[in-house]
């Protein structure tokens, strides 16, 4: 197993003892507010524990530009209880979902790295600003 | 032409059991023996796999088993490429990822399906 691996696989474990000496002093924390400009920071402030990665310009989402986009994601992920076929499996729930994680799976399934033809299908019509702008707007939570 | 219409009809109901007998092979999962063995995820997943520690990591808490167990398998077999979790799902077992999953799906975290945009 190579080193790099190897530091990746560590890194969630000094992560734990960090969050557990975090825990200890202070107090739960919270996600703040839908604010009208979330940010897709999260990919870089990452960038210091795990191993250099391509740096990706971190562009500013639009909720309200993003919410206009979304309207296409509800013929699937609209349906309560809507199911994938072959193989089978519901559709995940995608809002309330990080804004960082969000815009690595679009920017994965637009580049065929994650394999999804209807996922990909739509990824090659997002921009990168596009892709922001779903993250920003998905990932307000609506539900506390 | 009439005549082949039994035989389409047969096609239709073949498919329609062969994809209810499919979900339904699922491996069943218990979500306290997945409460038991969720404590590597919680590093990176929060403990209820909604509080992550970063943005990078996805909330789970909440989400439907089936689709954690799919991303979990796919881990495993490479479908999906992720060296962090290739590694933590590596030694563990079908029964294993159907009761991490099941423990994740039972949380109530923040996540929803887009229904109420419709």
């Amino acid at each position: 197993m190579s080193l790099a691996i190897l530091q990746r696989i560590a890194f969630p474990v000094l992560a734990l003892a960090s969050w557990h000496a975090s825990a200890q002093t202070a107090p739960e924390s919270t996600v703040p507010d839908a604010t009208p400009a979330t940010t897709v920071e999260a990919v870089t402030t990452t960038a210091t524990a795990l191993p250099p990665a391509p740096a990706a310009p971190v562009l500013m989402g639009n909720p309200e530009e993003g919410r206009l986009r979304v309207y296409t994601c509800t013929g699937c992920h609209g349906i309560a209880g809507y199911r994938n076929v072959y193989p089978t499996y519901h559709v995940p729930k995608i809002h309330g979902q990080n804004a960082a994680y969000l815009v690595s799976a679009l920017t994965a399934y637009r580049s065929g790295q994650r394999k999804h033809p209807t996922m990909q299908a739509h990824g090659e019509s997002l921009s990168d600003q596009d892709i922001a702008d779903i993250a920003a707007y998905l990932s307000s939570a609506i539900k506390n | 032409m009439t005549g082949k219409k039994p035989f389409v009809w047969m096609l239709c109901v073949l498919a329609t059991v062969a994809a209810t007998t499919s979900a339904s092979a699922a491996t069943d999962g218990n979500a306290a023996a997945g409460a038991a063995k969720s404590k590597p995820c919680a590093a990176c997943h929060g403990i209820d796999g909604d509080q992550t520690i970063d943005g990078q990591y996805p909330r789970i808490g909440g989400q439907y088993a089936d689709y954690l167990l799919r991303a979990m398998q796919d881990y495993q077999n490479g479908r999906r490429d992720n060296a962090i979790m290739a590694g933590f799902v590596k030694e563990l077992s079908t029964q294993d990822l159907a009761d991490l999953a099941a423990f994740y799906a039972a949380q109530s975290g923040r996540l929803e399906d887009l229904s109420h945009l419709k």
